[in-house]
């Protein structure tokens, strides 16, 4: 297993700088009009895609060991706090660039637009997990309320993919890729829960009988 | 992310021919591209143009894909030569016609129109064309005639975005016989003084330039003079929040997103956003097709 081993061997400040470098890069590009002929929004979805992404591959780490015996595990916080920081960027593009820092625009749209309420609270969401995602704070809390606070992380991305389905006019290709994937990650999920074991272990008793 | 050129976008056939089609339209080819720089109309905006490659890489052309680099990629594979269109809800034996045979003798003019797109974004683009009352001055419609009815060309081999039932093809819009007459709408089949690209709906579409852009139907082979309010894509698709009329108005806001403001084209990642226009800065114009309407009931 080579690949396993380079993975293994990689340095987690080494994948920080080159998961990171697209957010500087595709900032530059839109500054030099390298992002086609609408750069923001160009910029806005870029970042948003990539945070999506990373979101998506971090949840993918725990099934990936469990079904496929690839171990990424060591990696799980590096991509998790990737991720966040391509959402912040996100939200930064929005806030900064897109409603030129309109307080008035950001609370209309909290108010009316339901793809940037379930954006919001997909990021309030993540908040906490970013905050938790170091030795420090695994140190001092009990790992119970860690493990709780860090399983927010499907509600963000539940939450993640109705902003994008909302967001939309119509489904397309991209749409129902991640959606897909979403809803497998999440059957995964809810297999591995104590209560669909239980239930399981009751339907098949019934069976069985 | 390569800029493609005109002639990298159009079929070099076609490119070719633009001479053939400059000849047919009893111009030299001299004077057609030359006219647009020199003769303004008054119905055109002073505002500047947003360039060609702007125009030709950012577009909304679902037949070709649903992003909006999409149809610059793929939009050759659309044969635009030879082109018929079909009209209905007209008494003349005669009801198909050549594109040739509709533009012969009509006088080509230049239009700078703002385009503002639904979603919340505008361009300003130099179209060649005519006014659509022009062609519909020539034929035999039917008195009772209330509205018309445009589609655009349903071919899923030349036109992949087809394949998927992204929308209910063929596309199609719609105005009333009041709007159609309008003199502010036309009909392009060039741009920047050359032929129209495949991407901006060659070779024969309509502007309609104080609706939103999805009403500018492209690459039209059908018009139906008719009674009823006809079908309309995007009206059928999602009616909550997209209307028959779909005038633009900063007014009424789109169900998911505000229409008070636009993000400029072309004015690059810090640029500001623009205020949004009652009929897009056209109600001199247009304002008395709509006295009396409630523009929130049909937006």
């Amino acid at each position: 297993m080579a690949s396993s081993s380079l993975f293994r061997s990689l340095p987690i400040s080494l994948l920080y700088c080159i998961l990171l470098i697209p957010i500087p890069l595709y900032f530059y590009w839109g500054t030099v009009n390298q992002l086609g002929p609408d750069p923001l929004r160009s910029l806005e979805h870029k970042y948003g895609e990539l945070g999506l992404i990373f979101l998506l591959v971090t949840l993918s780490i725990s099934p990936l060991f469990k079904y496929a015996k690839i171990n990424l595990v060591r990696y799980r916080r590096c991509i998790g706090l990737v991720a966040f920081y391509y959402i912040v960027s996100h939200i930064c593009v929005y806030f900064f660039l897109d409603i030129g820092l309109s307080i008035d625009i950001l609370l209309s749209d909290l108010q009316k637009r339901y793809y940037i309420i379930a954006g919001f609270f997909a990021f309030i969401t993540l908040i906490p997990l970013a905050l938790t995602s170091n030795n420090f704070a695994l140190r001092k809390l009990n790992i119970k309320t860690w493990n709780k606070i860090h399983s927010f992380v499907y509600i963000a991305i539940i939450l993640s993919i109705f902003h994008f389905i909302l967001m939309s006019k119509t489904w397309t290709v991209e749409l129902y890729f991640y959606t897909g994937i979403t809803i497998f990650i999440l059957i995964l999920k809810i297999k591995s829960t104590k209560l669909y074991k239980k239930l399981s272990t009751y339907s098949n008793a019934d069976i069985s009988k | 992310m390569k800029i493609l050129k005109y002639s990298d976008v159009t079929p070099h056939n076609i490119y070719l021919n633009r001479r053939k089609f400059v000849e047919a339209l009893g111009l030299t080819s001299l004077a057609f591209v030359a006219t647009p720089t020199t003769a303004k109309q008054s119905y055109s905006t002073s505002a500047k143009p947003n360039t060609i490659d702007e125009i030709t890489n950012y577009n909304n052309f679902y037949e070709f894909g649903t992003s909006k680099t999409d149809p610059a990629k793929y939009a050759q594979s659309l044969t635009t030569d030879p082109w018929e269109i079909t009209f209905e809800g007209v008494s003349q034996n005669k009801k198909k016609f050549d594109l040739a045979e509709i533009l012969k003798g009509k006088t080509l003019q230049e239009r700078i129109y703002r385009l503002r797109c639904v979603e919340g974004w505008s361009m300003v683009i130099p179209w060649i064309g005519f006014p659509l009352h022009d062609l519909i001055n020539e034929l035999e419609v039917n008195s009772n005639a209330k509205f018309v009815a445009f589609e655009t060309v349903y071919r899923p081999t030349e036109m992949r975005g087809q394949k998927r039932a992204t929308l209910d093809w063929p596309y199609r819009e719609g105005l009333t016989m009041k709007e159609a007459l309008h003199p502010l709408t036309f009909i392009a089949t060039g741009l920047y003084g050359k032929e129209l690209p495949n991407q901006n709906g060659a070779p024969f579409r309509l502007v309609v330039p104080w609706k939103y852009g999805f009403k500018s139907i492209k690459s039209i082979t059908k018009i139906s003079f008719i009674e009823e309010q006809p079908y309309t894509t995007w009206s059928s698709e999602n009616p909550r929040e997209y209307g028959f009329y779909s005038n633009v108005n900063p007014n009424v806001d789109h169900p998911r997103w505000s229409q008070a403001t636009e993000r400029v084209i072309g004015e690059g990642l810090f640029g500001e956003r623009r205020k949004t226009e009652l009929f897009n800065g056209y109600i001199e114009e247009v304002g008395d097709l709509y006295k009396g309407m409630d523009l929130k009931k049909y937006y």
